[in-house]
């Protein structure tokens, strides 16, 4: 691809390289504030942890009930969140020798792994968790504990929306890393994603 | 060997090298597995329809799971307890009481180390803050820079060891052994790693004392009613915390998952009482949490996409039939597991080694036989995950790769080498190894608390 685009000054790659900035801009803008967003369900959690230890001896809320919505709420917030810690660079890296390259060969790396790992398996996964959303609603899949929540597909369609978030932050990744590569962006060192 | 055999190994090499690419772990997991998946369809040992699988037990194992939701809440209270100042109040009270011991400092450092392992082994965030913290004072004060930069570093990553311990939840989620077990088991062998610290730093400082001066006496010249005042301000309020969480599983009160909760609101509490809640405390800790917790879960998935494939593949076969095959009995075995995860240990973090290798090596060590030192297959696996720990905490010590050297040279000032480090590390990363034989030669050391609490011995 290195010749593909027109050469430096001309109207075309000016708009080629505004398009990228600007889908890839939006695209962490999106899942950045739906990150921002889920991350404060850690306290709704923690709330109902709380009411859960401190009434189960007196009253019967139904520990069952809440214990569900815990874990129900920690999938959405780590699902929600897992594009927006990549933005942020959160995720965790063996940088052995990452960390003593330069911006061009990380950016290439940070391509290549956007488009061979984080995008197909994010694809598959959307694909797959829809799959089991439908499978979910189609049964009418409710707790299998007493006292637990209906409509089971509703919180399980948090996977394949987690996923579709990767998915497209998998696209933003590639375009950033053109630009870098191109060297249409300054920004480099370990900003770079 | 069969083909899909070597497709399994060749799958584990090529995860290897591909991490090496400093690609996130998370998705290289996956990926790897993905692709592994194609080949393995290709050559018909692998259906499509497998992949299925993955979705339902990356549900199943991350999402449904209850067990688990004490992770973010664990996450929670280790940063926001970061954030709260205990900290600072902890390293200057803890300073002032042990000033008149030779050492006292380093040995000061080593308590705050033990106190704050609360903060839940996040190393990258301990071992930054404890060396922000502690090193410039050290070494304003004439310490020896190896013996600072090894004392910080050892001291701040028991946090992975000693409970409430993010790893040991995923541990005992992965082992199926009771988390409150391995908390109370992990109790003892935390508190003598770091009583070994103590009694090295102590030693070293009486026969060197060039290396760890006093404190000047005008600094300790505090009237005894200050003095009071201050350990109950700074002292009591992290301990009763620990004391609630750890207390409340060790009764039974509580399961890990709530105690994570109560332990969470409890450092809420605590950021109130040292007047450092405010907006932008809140929210950092928020986004913090949400983003470790993100990174974690993602990197479960990843595993169990990747752990999946693998074992449809075969891989675990070929692994368990060629350590069980070894001729060096359940002793020998079982150091040539410690002797892997120690090597893994130089290169990666615990959360890729446990969750790629415990799965592997869980069943194994059940088959394995250490004759009448344990009363139940469910002891054993307790030692094991045990022994594991200490030896991750270790690997995150030992040169040229351990993590928290590099965490620690990241805020140390420039006169800090990083052979200052290498050379600072080795005595400490002596007393893991000590420490690691002294809980294999005696596992009551990890098996007897739990079944003490818990009335079940």
């Amino acid at each position: 691809m290195g010749r593909a685009l027109p050469r430096p000054g001309t109207g075309a790659r000016r708009l080629i390289v505004q398009l990228l900035g600007a889908l890839s801009a939006r695209l962490d803008g999106i899942s950045g504030s739906i990150g921002r967003a889920a991350a404060w369900l850690a306290i709704p959690i923690i709330a109902i942890v709380i009411v859960d230890v401190v009434t189960r001896r007196f009253l019967t809320i139904g520990s069952v009930t809440l214990q569900e919505l815990e874990w129900h709420l920690h999938a959405v917030l780590f699902l929600f969140c897992a594009a927006y810690a990549y933005i942020d660079d959160a995720h965790v890296r063996v940088d052995i020798f990452r960390a003593r390259l330069g911006a061009i060969p990380r950016a290439w790396i940070e391509l290549i792994g956007a488009a061979l790992f984080l995008t197909p398996y994010s694809i598959v996964m959307v694909y797959l968790g829809t799959q089991f959303v439908v499978d979910s609603y189609l049964l009418n899949e409710v707790s299998d504990a007493p006292g637990g929540l209906p409509y089971r597909y509703v919180i399980k369609s948090a996977l394949p929306i987690g996923f579709m978030l990767l998915a497209l932050q998998g696209l933003s990744t590639v375009a950033k890393q053109i630009l870098i590569i191109r060297g249409e962006e300054e920004k480099g060192g370990d900003d770079v994603r | 060997m069969y083909v899909e055999e070597v497709l399994a190994l060749t799958m584990f090499l090529a995860l290897a090298l591909l991490l090496f690419s400093g690609y996130p772990v998370a998705f290289v997991l996956p990926g790897v597995a993905l692709g592994f998946g194609a080949i393995g369809m290709m050559l018909g040992h692998f259906s499509a329809i497998e992949y299925y699988n993955i979705v339902l037990r990356a549900w199943g194992g991350a999402a449904s799971n209850l067990l688990l939701v004490a992770v973010p809440m664990f996450i929670y209270m280790g940063i926001m307890l970061e954030r709260s100042g205990v900290a600072e109040n902890l390293l200057s009270t803890m300073q002032i009481l042990l000033g008149r011991v030779r050492g006292g400092l380093a040995m000061a450092v080593t308590v705050m180390g033990t106190i704050l392992a609360a903060s839940t082994g996040i190393i990258g965030a301990s071992v930054v803050m404890m060396g922000i913290l502690a090193l410039s004072p050290m070494l304003k004060r004439g310490y020896q820079i190896e013996l600072s930069v090894g004392t910080i570093a050892a001291s701040a990553t028991l946090g992975i060891l000693i409970p409430p311990s993010i790893m040991l939840v995923i541990m005992g989620d992965l082992l199926s052994i009771s988390v409150g077990d391995l908390f109370l088991g992990a109790v003892f062998p935390g508190l003598l790693l770091s009583g070994l610290y103590i009694l090295y730093i102590g030693i070293l400082s009486y026969a060197r004392p060039e290396l760890a001066p006093l404190m000047p006496k005008e600094e300790l010249q505090i009237p005894l009613g200050t003095l009071v005042r201050q350990v109950v301000r700074t002292l009591l309020p992290p301990l009763f915390l620990i004391v609630i969480v750890l207390g409340s599983i060790f009764l039974g009160w509580a399961t890990p998952t709530e105690a994570a909760g109560v332990g969470a609101f409890g450092s809420v509490l605590l950021a109130w009482f040292n007047r450092r809640l405010n907006r932008e405390t809140v929210v950092d800790v928020t986004h913090r949490t949400a983003k470790i917790t993100a990174m974690v879960f993602m990197i479960v998935v990843g595993a169990t996409a990747f752990s999946y494939v693998f074992r449809s593949l075969g891989g675990e076969d070929v692994i368990e039939r060629a350590l069980l095959g070894l001729p060096f009995g359940s002793w020998g075995i079982l150091f040539v597991l410690m002797g892997v995860v120690f090597l893994l240990g130089f290169f990666f973090d615990w959360i890729e080694i446990t969750l790629i290798v415990l799965p592997v090596f869980g069943p194994i060590v059940g088959k394995l036989d250490f004759g009448p030192m344990f009363a139940t297959v469910g002891d054993q696996t307790l030692w094991f995950a045990m022994l594991v720990a200490i030896n991750l905490q270790t690997s995150f010590l030992t040169p040229p790769f351990g993590f928290a050297l590099f965490y620690l040279k990241g805020v140390s000032p420039p006169n800090v080498r990083l052979d200052h480090l290498y050379r600072g590390i080795i005595p400490f990363v002596v007393l893991q190894l000590i420490g690691l034989a002294i809980v294999i030669l005696f596992p009551e050391l990890v098996t007897w608390f739990p079944k003490m609490a818990l009335g079940r011995g």
